[in-house]
């Protein structure tokens, strides 16, 4: 799932310093399970701004709403009419929450809440790892379940770098190094033979590298209505 | 627009979670009461001083509360789902406590209700079936009158059960309950002898017979009839209405249940020093409650055990024993109740006064010949369907017909009566309309929770020394006070008032499952917890971040929408930090004890229950500082409690900080009661002393 952060209250303030009717408007599901965004962080952000104006001498009302998701319009259509009785929306959404609720607010505008970190699991109750990019062509089968492109620090593609240390990436002694984890990995498995095969350059079309992208489900886009909704998203390829 | 006029039925006092309760298993506590009291909500209530609450929650099944907190065989006790940790909850004593707690409250609250409904009900007995009955008839808006042979309303209550039990003046509080709503009585008034039951019958509506058990069952033996041998219910009347009984110096009682262990007890009162009884059970057998029996022998009531009565010998008129017989086996081989003697091993019990205490019956006399039939045996015909006798629009319900059993129970038959009767005067179908008994209840709690719980013994309800509670007929029995009495509701698992998941809000981020100590909630599509493992403590409720968790006990954003009036309005030219105290009720003594004017207490049943929200919402509505006073070391209740609430409290500086606060604004204190002296005042007013170090909000 997508892992959020919190913004520190001082950014927050920055942005919304100037409007006078806020909504924190929380997302329900990655960010809300990372602790990050959901309607609950929502109003607990509400509530620092409120008490942040009032050091400030401010008027500004400042309310929270949440819904299960900012990335799919049925989900925040039905509060739109209540959502546009304010200046601005701070949506504590991820990155593509916002970008998305953004393209349908008309001129109000649409800020983010919190910081998208990545895509991340729970590795233990409150601690979010990041485990993959999504570079849009998979090679985990390569590299015994484990990415170098998300986990190396340098993306390396055909064994560490002269940093590995027992282990650990020259980056910090906090980071593994994800080469040594997948000789392990792949020492266990006993699949170590298949290292031997150098991989070729890879092509990062299917990465950032190859601009804004788009997946396509013909046998599911049947519907009409879907084209023109598609239309009102910015950057997508159509 | 029949189905309408029900739901004009009196809606009694509905506690919080009232609507989801009944769509989930009850707690044991109240499966196991026949009037399906709510005890969970209203021993909760207790722990948190919400005792005039405490009383609605009792009151609204049992008109006949205070009597119940008395005499009641407590069945919730009994099926206390604590009894597989320590020792069971103490449940009738909290309702005791309760009650005599809202003594002014319950006077106060007395209305007369609206007759509305234009028709009439006649009620024959003023026992705790008739006085149910005549209850929840007036509530539905019925004229009601009670006919009632004896001069006080109350049946056995007040003709039978010795004060020593049940003070009078306990009785007369219910009773006046009862009667505030504009009920019509009718003392010295015999149904047979003053009026005819059939003239009832066209007088009225509709009838209900709740005349209960008032005949003393004798036995067939020879010399029983003449002086110094008396039948249980005249001689315990004669007591109940002082007109003393007059008895010799060596009183045998003849019974093993809890009527003759009144009797006995009652003569034991009246200044016999010798009093003794005989049973045919042995010690385990009888069907007297254990501690009715343990009371009677501190009161030197002797019991013979396995004997039955054979014949009284006389020396002329004179009593002087009773011949018995050794008994070989009380039950027969299918456990039923079919003794049998071993003729050659007799003995004589030596008395001058023998009361026989074998059983009840009916006095259906009255009935003889009117449209109520009487079965082959002279028992009331009835359907217990519908609650109605043979004669169309005459119902029956309490002991009468449903056999001896407890005052509770009786209560639950007079509402089934009740509902049925007002089904009838509204021209509806009765059967299958009224409420079934057995209800679905939690599981016992399972062995790896067991482990985890505290032992706690439960608090000893203290009596009078035998000594000098013999000496009269006066109460035996010391209430709890305050403290004790919070102590005992502290005990209390919460079962069936914890948590649930809205399925709706759900996002089976497991974050409950990894929270939880007790292994509650399982997550599969969405998160589901299991009522037979949750204890309640509200632990998992703020970790959320889906806010799908409520509980059902309480309302979980209350603190939250409160805060602001909680805090109050805040003095700019204050000299005294306002602070914010959110305080563990299972401190005892938070309630009772004085803080400083200037702490702001929010009571809370366990500090588990705090989110960091509430905490920031404490600081927003304008306190100085906000502290979260905890049960001293080792002493919480529940697990994981400390580790999670410093995390929240951690959370919340952070935040504090975020905004140029000093951090030191939230802070954990800890207190224990057990030491003496006010340990909450000490603790709040130095953290006072350093919030006003710091500096108070928005002053110079």
């Amino acid at each position: 799932m997508i892992i959020g952060s919190q913004k520190p209250i001082e950014e927050i303030w920055e942005m919304v310093r100037d409007f006078r009717k806020v909504l924190v408007f929380g997302c329900n599901t990655c960010v809300a399970i990372c602790h990050a965004g959901g309607e609950k962080e929502a109003e607990t952000i509400a509530s620092l701004i409120r008490m942040r104006a009032q050091q400030e001498g401010k008027e500004m009302e400042v309310n929270h709403l949440g819904v299960m998701r900012h990335c799919e319009p049925e989900y925040f259509d039905p509060v739109m009419d209540e959502v546009k009785k304010y200046d601005l929306i701070l949506s504590t959404a991820c990155g593509v929450g916002v970008n998305f609720l953004s393209d349908r607010t008309g001129n109000i505008p649409v800020y983010p809440g919190i910081n998208t970190s990545f895509y991340g699991a729970v590795e233990a109750p409150g601690n979010f790892v990041e485990l993959c990019s999504g570079c849009g062509n998979c090679i985990l089968h390569m590299t015994g379940g484990i990415c170098p492109i998300a986990r190396c620090s340098k993306t390396l593609m055909n064994g560490p770098c002269g940093g590995t240390n027992n282990g650990k990436c020259e980056v910090s002694k906090d980071v593994d190094c994800a080469w040594f984890l997948i000789v392990e990995r792949m020492k266990q498995l006993g699949t170590l033979e298949k290292l031997s095969e150098v991989l070729p350059p890879r092509n990062w079309s299917t990465s950032r590298d190859g601009g804004p992208r788009r997946v396509s489900l013909e046998h599911i886009r049947a519907y009409e209505e879907q084209e023109s909704q598609k239309a009102a998203t910015a950057g997508g390829k159509k | 627009m029949a189905q309408e006029k029900i739901e004009e039925a009196p809606k009694p006092y509905r506690p919080y979670g009232a609507e989801i309760k009944e769509t989930r298993p009850y707690s044991p506590c109240r499966a196991a009461c026949p009037a399906h009291t709510d005890v969970q909500a209203y021993v909760g209530l207790i722990a948190q001083g919400r005792y005039h609450e405490a009383f609605e929650v009792i009151t609204a099944p049992n008109p006949i509360a205070s009597v119940c907190s008395m005499i009641c065989h407590h069945p919730c006790e009994q099926s206390c789902r604590r009894c597989t940790i320590d020792e069971p909850l103490a449940v009738r004593h909290l309702k005791r406590f309760a009650i005599e707690k809202s003594l002014d409250y319950r006077r106060a609250r007395r209305r007369l209700v609206e007759k509305t409904k234009g028709k009439s009900i006649g009620i024959i007995g003023s026992g705790p079936s008739g006085l149910t009955a005549a209850r929840d008839l007036a509530d539905f808006g019925y004229s009601v009158s009670i006919y009632e042979r004896h001069p006080v309303l109350g049946g056995m209550l007040a003709s039978a059960i010795p004060p020593y039990r049940l003070p009078r003046e306990m009785l007369k509080e219910d009773i006046d309950d009862v009667i505030s709503k504009g009920i019509e009585v009718k003392t010295n008034c015999e149904i047979g002898r003053d009026v005819k039951i059939d003239d009832l019958a066209k007088q009225h509506d509709a009838v209900l017979i709740a005349i209960g058990l008032s005949l003393s069952r004798s036995l067939p033996i020879p010399g029983v009839k003449g002086p110094g041998v008396l039948l249980a219910i005249p001689f315990l009347e004669d007591v109940a209405f002082d007109r003393k009984p007059s008895l010799g110096k060596k009183v045998l009682v003849i019974g093993g249940g809890n009527v003759a262990m009144d009797v006995a007890r009652t003569a034991r009162r009246l200044g016999v020093k010798d009093v003794s009884m005989v049973c045919l059970e042995s010690a385990e057998e009888m069907p007297a409650w254990k501690w009715e029996v343990d009371e009677a022998l501190e009161e030197s009531i002797k019991i013979n055990h396995r004997w039955g009565p054979k014949a009284v010998r006389r020396e002329g008129d004179k009593v002087k024993g009773l011949e018995v017989v050794k008994v070989k086996s009380v039950f027969d081989a299918n456990g039923r109740f079919n003794p049998s003697f071993d003729n050659d091993q007799t003995s004589l019990l030596e008395a001058d006064t023998i009361i026989i205490t074998i059983g009840q019956m009916s006095d259906v006399s009255f009935l003889k010949g009117s449209a109520v039939k009487l079965d082959e045996r002279g028992r009331v015909e009835w359907d217990p369907a519908t609650q109605m006798s043979s004669a169309k629009g005459v119902f029956v319900s309490g002991e009468v017909v449903t056999g001896p059993g407890s005052a509770i129970a009786a209560v639950a038959n007079g509402h089934r009566a009740a509902l049925a009767i007002h089904l009838y005067c509204q021209g509806e179908a009765i059967e299958g309309r009224l409420p079934v008994q057995e209800k679905e209840k939690i599981e016992q709690m399972p062995a790896q929770v067991v482990d985890k719980i505290n032992k706690e013994p439960r608090l000893k309800i203290k009596h009078l020394a035998p000594e000098l509670r013999c000496d009269s007929m006066v109460h035996f029995e010391i209430g709890y006070d305050e403290e004790e009495a919070l102590k005992e509701a502290g005990r209390c698992r919460g079962c069936g008032g914890g948590a649930v998941v809205d399925q709706k809000k759900c996002m089976a981020c497991l974050t409950c499952m990894r929270i939880c100590p007790y292994g509650a909630p399982v997550v599969t599509s969405v998160s589901e917890i299991r009522p037979e493992y949750c204890q309640a403590c509200g632990l998992c409720a703020p970790e959320c971040p889906g806010e799908a968790i409520s509980m059902v006990s309480y309302d979980v954003k209350e603190i939250r929408r409160t805060l602001p009036q909680t805090v109050g309005k805040i003095e700019p030219k204050r000299q005294e930090p306002v602070i914010a105290a959110f305080m563990c009720t299972h401190h005892v003594g938070v309630l009772g004890f004085d803080l400083p004017k200037n702490v702001r207490t929010i009571p809370v049943h366990c500090t588990s229950r705090i989110d960091v929200l509430d905490l920031l919402k404490a600081v927003e509505a304008g306190a100085d500082g906000v502290a979260v006073v905890r049960c001293g070391d080792g002493t919480c209740k529940y697990r994981d409690v400390a580790r999670r609430v410093e995390a929240r409290v951690k959370r919340g500086q952070e935040l504090l900080k975020m905004l140029g606060f000093d951090p030191g604004r939230i802070e954990i204190l800890s207190a224990s009661s057990g030491n003496g002296g006010n340990p909450y005042a000490t603790v709040c007013a130095d953290f006072s002393g350093r919030i006003k170090q710091m500096g108070l909000r928005g002053t110079k």
